[in-house]
C-alpha cells in the first residue's frame, strides 16, 4: 500500500463526483484557454490577410502629390538603402469608381493600382505574364464578385484626375475632375497572383483594379509620374522598421529633385535671374523660405512675385478687360517710379504700363477700381473690388513687358488668343477688343499693372500660398554653374517629409494593426471572466461536495495519524490530478469552443468581423497559458474549499459534519469580526471608487466596473453573513408563511453552498445585465439630437465637390438643372471635407494607426445636431453645443476632433480628453485631442475635426467628399435617386443615414451576442450549480424531509420549503447581480445619451429565473418523491 | 501506562460553558482491559477522543508511557496516535474506495517501520478471520467482517493503546461476539491497553476493570 494507491483508489473510487470536477476544470480551462486562442486565432488570420495582401512590400512611400517614376530607382542608388531595401517599384494609387458596363452595376471606394510589370516582379511573379496591357484591367476577387463581372466584360473605371493645382484656388479645375477608363478585364485574380494586394491593412476583401500604369499616366496626363513606391527588403534582411524608416527618409531628402516638389527654378536669360516657379501656380510659403534661404546662402537677392487677373480695371467708364496684375515691390520697376506711400484714407498704388494708361486714359494722382474673382471654399465666386491711385506710368520695357511675371495658369497661358482662354471661371468674351488680342498676341501674359506686394497679397493671398513665384538674382547674370548651385541649395533647403511625402513600414503597421482594434482575445477573456470564476466555482463546489462526502475519512485518517498536512496533501494531490486530467480535456475543449467561436465569427457573427476569412490558429502559448491560468485557479478554489475541513477536529469529521466555526481564540475571533465587516468594508470601498471616478481620478469604464464589482463583492458577503446568522425562527410553524421560513432556514443551514449559488447567478446575472444594456435599437427618432442628427441621406462622392448644392448657382455649376429644384425644395445639406483613411468603426478589425478625419463646413456647427455623451465643455455654449469645441486652441498645439463614443471606446481605445496620434511614426506627428464624444452616431468611422484645422492640417484634400442631407420624408427617395444620377460623374453615392447607423448597430449588437453566449453559457454553469447544489441539499436531507411528511406535511409544504429555498438563492443572486450591473455600466449608459432596453433586459432576467426555477422543481420533484420509510429509517 | 490526572471537560456554545467531564483521574498499565459505560451524553466518547489525543481536555493532563500527547507538536501528536493508539470505532469508518488489505495498511502509510507491513496486515487478517477476503470492498463485506478488519487496522502498528467507541453498536448478537472474541483475544497477544466504550453491559462485563461515567464524573463499577 502506498500513498499513490490510495491516491489512484480515491481517484477512481469517487468517480462520479471527480468526474463533476473534471467537467468544471475542463469548461473553466475550455473557456479560459479557447478565449486565448479566439484572440490569438484572430489576430494570427489578420496577420496572415495582412501579410498576404503585402506580398514582398516592407515600406511605403506615398505623397500628397505625384513625383516622377524614376525616383524609385534614384533611391536605390542611395548609399542610405544599402541594407534596407532591395528593390522600389513606383505605382500609382487612387480611389476610384467602377461600372460594370454590361450590367450597369457600379462600386465606389474601390483601390485603382497603376502598376507595370515592376509590381509583379517585386512580388515574385514573371512581370511580363501577369502585368495588364494598356486596355485592360485586373480585378480583384472580391470586387469580381460584387460586381458580377467575368473576364472579357468592360469595365469603367472613374477615378480622380489629379492636378498640381489647387481645387479651391481660382485657377483649380471645378468641373473637370475626373477621368474615365474603358478597360477589357482581362483576369480576375486570385489571392495567390496577388488579387488581394493592398498596403493598407482592413479584414474584407480586397476592391481593386490593377492598370496598365503607362495607361493611367497617359489618361491622367502624369507623364512618367506615380503617387506611390513600394519598397522590399527582399534578400538584404530586415533591419528594425524605424531604422528602415530612418534610412528612407533619408535617401528621400537626398534624392528627390525639384521635379518631385512639382517646383522647377528657370533661367531667365534676358534679366539674368532665375525664377522659382511651382505647377500649383502658388509658392507655399515653406517652399518660398527655402528658396530665400538658398538665395541667402548663394549670396543672391530675391524678389518675390504676385501675379493675379483682374476681369477689369476701370477709370469712370473706361474698361481694360481681363488683365494681368503684378504684385511686387514697386521699386524694381525703375527710378521713375516713386512710391509715395499716400496717406492712410488714399487707395494703395498702381503702376501702369504704357499701353494700359492709354487704354484707360489714366495718368498719375487717378484712381481706378480692379476688378478680380475670389473663389470662396464655400463654393462660391466672388466678384470683388479694390481701387489703386495710378502711381506712375511706364514704358513697355523691362518688367512692363515681361511675360515670365506670370505663372502657367492651364486655359489661359497657352492660348493664342484671347478669345481661346478656357479658364475655370466664367469670362466674358464679348469684352474683349481686337486692341486686347493685339496685346495678347504681342505681349501675352505680360502686366498691365503693378502694385505692391503687400497690396496685392491683402488682396489675393489663400491657404496655398500668397506668392506665384520668386525671382532671385545677383548684381550680375548668373551662370549655368551658379544657376545649379542655387538649385541645388533651394532643393537641399526643401524636405520631401514636409511637402507630404510620407514613408511608413507597411509590413510592422500592418503586424501592429493585426493585433486588432477589437482584441477578440481580451474581451472574450474579460467577458468569459464569470464563466470562468463560474466553473471554478462549480469545480470547487463539485470537490467540496466529494470532500464533504468524505469527512469521516479525513476524520478516520486523522485518528489513524495522518497529521493535517498529510491530509491536505493527500487532497490536493487528488485536485491536482483532478485538475490536470479536466486542464488536458480542457485543451482539447478549448480548440473545439475556439473553432466553433471562429465559425461562429465567419457565420452567425459575421457582422461583427467583416469577414470570412478568420480562421482557428491553434497557439501552443495560448493553450498552455489557459491551462496553468485554469489549474492554478482550480487547484487555489479547491485547495479554498479544503481549508475549513481540515482545520476541523478529528471527532467532528468523524461524525461526518462540519460545526458552523466558533471564535475559539483571538485570532479567528478577529478574523470573524473582519468578515462580518466585509461587506462593509467593500461597499464603502465601491462607494469611493464610485466617487472618485466621478471626480475623475480614475477612468469611467475601469471605475465603476471596480465599483460594480467592489458591490458585487460586498453584497455577497452580506448575504452570507445574512445566512450564516444563527437565529431561530420565531414563527410556529403552522402556515404557509412559517413553512416558507423553514425554507429560507434551510438555505442557512449550509450557507457556504448557499451563498456559491448567489455567486454564481449573479455572475450571470451581471454578465448578461451588463451586455444587454449595451444592446442598441434604432429608436426611429430622426430628431436632430437622434444618431443621424436629423439627416436622412448621406453620401460619398469619389471626386471632391466644391460648388454648394444649397445655392442655385452651385447645383448649376454641378449639372443640376433648375428643374430639380422643385424635388429639392426644402432640402438642406452638411458638407464635410474628407482625409481618406482606415476606417475607425469596428467594423474594421483592424487597429486604425491612420483613420479617416473629417471636417464640416463652419455653418454646420451652428446646428446643434446629434447628440453628445462626455465632452471637455467649460463654457455653457460648449456644453450646450459640443461642436463648438472644435474651435478650441490648446496651448501644446493639439487639434481638437470629436469621435463616437461607440468608436472611442472599442475602436481605438480612447476617452475624451486623450490624444490620437497621426503619422506617429513620421518627422511631422499630428496630435488630435479628443474634446467630446457622439453619442452613437453615424459618425463611427472618422474623427472629427474642425475646417480650419483640417486645412492647415490636409490642405492637399481639397473640396466635400462626405454629405449629410436633410430632406422632407416624403422625398428622400426622389432627392437620393436625383443626387445619383446628377452627380453619377462624381461618383457620387447615397445612402440613408438610418441603414448606416443600423449597419453599425448590427456590428454593435453582434459583438454582445457573441458575448452573451457566453454570459447564457455562465448562465447554464450557474444554473446547474444551483441544481447540484439543491439536490444534494434534498439528498442530504431527505429523512428531515420524509419527517416532515410523517408529522403530517403534505407534499405542497414540502414543495414550499424547497421552493423558496431554491427562490431566495435564485432570486436572491439574480438581484444582486443586476444592481452591481447597473452600477457597472452607469457611464457607458451615460455616455450614450441614457437609451436602455428594458424590455429585452426583463425578458433575459425572466429567462434566468425560469432556468433556475426548473432547477428548483427538480429539487422539488426529488423531495416530494422521496420514499417515505426508507428515508427516515435511513441513517 | 497511561494515566489521566483531573481531566475535565466543557466545550463553549453560543448559551454558554457547557462541562462534559470533571476532575476525571485514571491509571492502567498494559494487559488491562477497562471498559467505560454511562448514559448517552455522559461523556463517554468525549473521554476515549482525549485518551486517543483526538480532543484536548480543558484542564487536567493525560500521559501514555509517560509522553502527553497534547503538549506535542500537531506533527508529533499525528506520529503519536499512529504508533501509539489504535482505534476502533462504532461505525468501522473503512475507506470505501480501498480493499480489506489497502485498508488495514493505511496507518502503514504514514508510520509503519520495515518491509513486514504488509505480512502482518495479511497475518492480522488471518486471525480475525478474514485471510481469504483481502481484496474485498467494505462493501462487499457484512458489519461484523467491516469491523473485524477495522480491528486488524487499529493494531497494524501494534500499539500499546486500544481505544474501542461501542466496537459492537452496530452489529448483531453473533457478529458481535465474534468481534468481542477477536478484540479480547488480539488484546492479550499484543498487551494493549484496552478501553472501551459501550452501552452493552456483557461486553463491559468482559473487561476486568470497568467505570461508570455519571454526572460529569467517573466512579469504578464493582464487577
Amino acid at each position: 500500500m502506498t500513498t499513490r494507491i490510495l491516491l489512484r483508489r480515491s481517484l477512481t473510487y469517487f468517480w462520479r463526483t471527480n468526474l463533476a470536477v473534471i467537467v468544471g476544470v475542463a469548461v473553466a480551462v475550455s473557456v479560459l484557454a479557447g478565449a486565448f486562442l479566439v484572440g490569438a486565432s484572430v489576430r494570427g488570420s489578420l496577420r496572415d490577410i495582412a501579410l498576404q495582401r503585402l506580398g514582398q512590400v516592407d515600406y511605403v512611400i506615398t505623397a500628397g502629390l505625384f513625383f516622377r517614376e524614376a525616383l524609385a530607382g534614384d533611391l536605390l542608388e542611395s548609399e542610405q538603402l544599402g541594407g534596407v531595401v532591395s528593390a522600389a517599384v513606383p505605382m500609382i494609387s487612387l480611389e476610384g469608381f467602377a461600372t460594370h458596363q454590361e450590367s450597369g452595376s457600379r462600386a465606389g471606394g474601390i483601390q485603382v493600382y497603376g502598376v507595370d510589370e515592376r509590381f509583379w516582379e517585386l512580388h515574385g511573379f514573371d512581370g511580363s505574364e501577369l502585368a495588364p496591357a494598356p486596355g485592360t484591367v485586373l480585378v480583384s476577387g472580391g470586387l469580381a464578385r460584387e460586381l458580377g463581372v467575368a473576364t472579357d466584360d468592360t469595365l469603367l473605371v472613374r477615378v480622380q484626375k489629379p492636378s498640381a493645382i489647387p481645387v479651391g484656388s481660382l485657377h483649380g479645375r471645378r468641373d473637370d475632375l475626373g477621368r474615365t477608363m474603358r478597360l477589357r478585364i482581362r483576369e480576375v485574380l486570385t489571392p495567390s497572383t496577388l488579387g488581394e494586394f493592398s498596403f493598407r491593412p482592413q479584414q474584407g476583401f480586397s476592391r481593386a483594379v490593377f492598370i496598365n500604369l503607362g495607361r493611367m499616366q497617359r489618361d491622367l496626363e502624369l507623364r512618367l509620374q506615380a503617387n506611390t513606391i513600394l519598397l522590399s527588403s527582399g534578400s538584404v534582411g530586415s533591419v528594425e522598421s524605424a531604422t528602415g524608416v530612418a534610412a528612407i527618409e533619408m535617401a528621400l531628402r537626398e534624392r528627390a529633385g525639384l521635379d518631385d516638389f512639382a517646383l522647377r527654378v528657370r533661367e531667365l536669360e534676358e534679366s539674368g535671374v532665375l525664377v522659382v516657379e511651382s505647377a500649383a501656380g502658388l509658392l507655399s510659403d515653406d517652399v518660398v523660405d527655402a528658396a530665400v534661404s538658398a538665395a541667402v546662402e548663394n549670396q543672391m537677392v530675391e524678389q518675390p512675385i504676385l501675379t493675379y487677373l483682374a476681369n477689369e480695371i476701370r477709370l469712370g467708364d473706361k474698361v481694360t478687360p481681363y488683365s494681368l496684375v503684378t504684385a511686387l515691390d514697386l521699386e524694381v520697376l525703375g527710378p521713375e517710379v516713386s512710391v509715395s506711400g499716400g496717406s492712410a484714407d488714399e487707395p494703395p498704388s498702381i503702376v501702369l504700363n504704357t499701353w494700359a494708361a492709354d487704354d484707360l486714359g489714366a495718368t498719375s494722382g487717378d484712381v481706378v477700381s480692379l476688378q478680380y474673382y475670389l473663389w470662396e471654399e464655400a463654393g462660391a465666386l466672388l466678384t470683388q473690388e479694390a481701387e489703386f491711385r495710378v502711381e506712375a506710368v511706364i514704358p513697355l520695357e523691362g518688367l512692363a513687358v515681361d511675360q515670365d511675371l506670370a505663372p502657367d495658369y492651364p486655359g489661359i497661358t497657352e492660348a493664342t488668343d484671347v478669345s481661346d482662354w478656357d479658364p475655370p471661371f466664367p469670362i466674358d468674351l464679348d469684352l474683349v477688343r481686337q486692341k486686347d488680342e493685339e496685346y495678347w498676341d504681342e505681349y501675352r501674359t505680360a502686366a498691365k499693372g503693378f502694385i505692391a506686394l503687400g497690396d496685392g497679397q491683402d488682396l489675393w493671398r489663400s491657404r496655398w500660398g500668397q506668392v506665384t513665384s520668386l525671382r532671385v538674382g545677383s548684381s550680375g547674370s548668373i551662370s549655368a554653374e551658379g544657376a545649379n548651385r542655387y538649385r541645388a541649395a533651394f532643393r537641399s533647403a526643401l524636405d520631401p517629409l514636409a511637402a507630404g511625402f510620407v514613408v511608413y513600414p507597411a509590413r510592422e503597421l500592418a503586424l501592429e494593426a493585426a493585433d486588432g482594434v477589437t482584441n477578440f482575445g481580451e474581451y472574450f477573456t474579460y467577458f468569459s471572466f464569470f464563466l470562468v470564476v463560474s466553473a471554478l466555482l462549480l469545480a470547487s463546489l463539485f470537490f467540496r461536495l466529494g470532500v464533504e462526502q468524505r469527512l469521516k475519512e479525513i476524520g478516520t485518517l486523522a485518528a489513524l495519524g495522518f497529521d493535517e498536512a498529510r491530509v491536505r496533501r493527500l487532497f490536493w494531490s487528488e485536485a491536482v490530478v483532478l485538475s490536470f486530467v479536466g486542464g488536458l480535456l480542457g485543451m482539447v475543449g478549448a480548440v473545439v469552443y475556439a473553432e466553433i467561436i471562429m465559425w461562429g465569427l465567419r457565420t452567425w457573427w459575421v457582422d461583427a468581423v467583416g469577414t470570412t476569412l478568420l480562421t482557428l490558429h491553434v497557439s501552443s502559448l495560448s493553450l498552455v497559458a489557459g491551462l496553468v491560468g485554469g489549474m492554478l485557479a482550480a487547484v487555489f478554489s479547491i485547495a479554498w474549499s479544503l481549508r475549513v475541513v481540515v482545520q476541523t477536529t478529528p471527532r467532528a469529521l468523524i461524525s461526518g459534519s462540519l460545526p458552523r466555526p466558533v471564535s475559539r481564540n483571538r485570532f479567528t475571533g478577529r478574523v470573524s469580526g473582519l468578515a462580518r465587516l466585509a461587506p462593509v468594508v467593500l461597499g464603502l470601498l465601491g462607494s469611493l471608487v464610485l466617487f472618485v471616478t466621478v471626480l475623475g481620478a480614475i477612468g469611467d469604464t475601469a471605475g465603476f466596473f471596480g465599483a460594480g464589482l467592489l458591490l458585487l463583492g460586498s453584497l455577497l458577503t452580506l448575504s452570507w453573513g445574512l445566512l450564516e446568522r444563527e437565529d431561530s425562527p420565531k414563527e410556529a410553524v403552522s402556515s404557509t408563511w412559517s413553512v416558507s421560513r423553514v425554507g429560507l432556514r434551510n438555505a442557512t443551514a449550509r450557507p457556504g453552498r448557499s451563498v456559491l449559488c448567489i455567486t454564481l447567478i449573479a455572475f450571470a446575472a451581471f454578465i448578461i445585465v451588463a451586455v444587454d444594456a449595451f444592446h442598441l435599437e434604432g429608436d426611429g427618432s430622426t430628431g436632430r439630437a437622434s444618431g443621424t442628427g436629423g439627416f436622412l441621406l448621406l453620401a460619398e462622392s469619389l471626386l471632391p465637390i466644391v460648388h454648394d448644392m444649397s445655392s442655385e448657382d452651385g447645383r448649376t455649376e454641378l449639372g443640376i438643372s433648375s428643374f430639380d429644384d422643385e424635388a429639392f425644395d426644402g432640402t438642406s445639406y452638411a458638407r464635410f471635407r474628407v482625409r481618406p483613411g482606415e476606417d475607425a468603426s469596428c467594423l474594421n478589425l483592424y487597429q486604425p494607426k491612420n483613420p479617416r478625419v473629417i471636417a464640416p463646413e463652419l455653418a454646420f456647427m451652428s446646428e446643434d445636431r446629434f447628440r453628445f455623451g462626455a465632452t471637455l465643455a467649460e463654457t455653457d455654449a460648449e456644453a450646450a453645443n459640443p461642436w463648438l469645441l472644435l474651435n478650441r486652441d490648446f496651448e501644446d498645439g493639439a487639434v481638437p476632433a470629436i469621435a463616437d463614443a461607440t468608436s472611442l471606446a472599442y475602436a481605438l481605445h480612447l476617452s475624451v480628453g486623450d490624444d490620437f496620434i497621426l503619422n506617429r511614426d513620421s518627422e511631422n506627428p499630428i496630435r488630435l485631442r479628443i474634446v467630446a464624444a457622439l453619442s452613437d452616431s453615424i459618425f463611427q468611422r472618422e474623427l472629427i475635426v474642425g475646417e480650419q484645422s483640417f486645412d492647415r492640417l490636409f490642405s492637399q484634400y481639397e473640396g466635400y467628399r462626405f454629405f449629410l442631407v436633410d430632406t422632407p420624408p416624403d422625398r428622400m427617395v426622389a432627392v437620393a435617386a436625383t443626387l445619383e444620377d446628377r452627380l453619377s460623374g462624381y461618383g457620387f453615392d447615397v445612402t440613408s443615414a438610418e441603414e448606416r447607423l443600423a449597419a453599425f448597430h448590427r456590428v454593435n449588437n453582434t459583438y454582445l451576442a457573441t458575448f452573451q453566449t457566453l454570459g447564457a453559457l455562465g448562465l447554464l454553469l450557474g444554473t446547474l450549480g444551483l441544481g447540484a447544489v439543491l439536490l444534494r441539499n434534498v439528498m442530504e436531507r431527505r429523512r428531515e424531509l420524509a419527517l416532515f411528511r410523517a408529522v403530517g406535511y403534505d407534499t405542497g409544504h414540502v414543495s414550499m420549503m424547497v421552493l423558496v429555498e431554491n427562490g431566495l438563492l435564485l432570486f436572491g443572486g439574480l438581484g444582486i447581480g443586476t444592481v452591481c450591473a447597473l452600477v457597472a455600466i452607469a457611464p457607458a449608459w451615460i455616455e450614450r445619451g441614457g437609451q436602455f432596453p428594458v424590455l429585452s433586459l426583463a425578458g433575459l432576467l425572466l429567462a434566468v429565473a425560469g432556468a433556475g426555477l426548473v432547477s428548483s422543481l427538480v429539487a422539488t420533484v426529488m423531495a416530494v418523491r422521496t420514499p417515505l420509510l426508507p428515508a427516515l429509517r435511513s441513517e | 501506562m497511561l494515566e489521566i490526572t483531573s481531566v475535565s471537560k466543557s466545550y463553549q456554545t453560543p448559551r454558554g460553558s457547557l462541562d462534559i467531564l470533571t476532575g476525571v483521574s485514571l491509571a492502567f498499565k498494559s494487559g488491562d482491559a477497562v471498559s467505560i459505560v454511562g448514559p448517552s451524553g455522559s461523556g463517554k466518547s468525549t473521554l476515549l477522543y482525549i485518551l486517543g489525543a483526538l480532543e484536548p481536555p480543558s484542564t487536567g493532563t493525560v500521559t501514555l508511557h509517560g509522553v502527553n500527547p497534547f503538549g506535542l507538536s500537531p506533527v508529533e501528536l499525528a506520529v503519536f496516535r499512529n504508533r501509539q493508539i489504535g482505534f476502533v470505532f462504532q461505525d468501522h469508518l473503512l475507506l470505501p474506495q480501498c480493499n480489506v488489505l489497502e485498508n488495514v495498511l493505511i496507518p502503514t502509510l504514514v508510520g509503519f517501520d520495515g518491509d513486514g507491513a504488509e505480512d502482518r496486515a495479511r497475518e492480522l487478517l488471518g486471525r480475525v478471520g478474514l485471510g481469504d477476503r483481502l481484496d474485498h470492498r467494505p462493501a462487499e463485506l457484512s458489519g461484523g467482517e467491516r469491523q473485524r478488519v477495522a480491528l486488524a487496522r487499529a493494531l497494524i502498528c501494534q500499539p500499546p493503546l486500544l481505544l474501542c467507541d461501542e466496537p459492537t453498536g452496530n452489529l448483531d448478537r453473533a457478529a458481535g461476539d465474534v468481534v468481542e472474541t477477536m478484540l479480547f483475544d488480539l488484546h492479550q497477544r499484543q498487551q494493549t491497553i484496552l478501553v472501551v466504550v459501550t452501552h452493552n453491559v456483557e461486553l463491559a462485563e468482559k473487561c476486568p476493570i470497568s467505570y461508570e461515567l455519571v454526572g460529569q464524573r467517573i466512579k469504578r463499577r464493582n464487577l
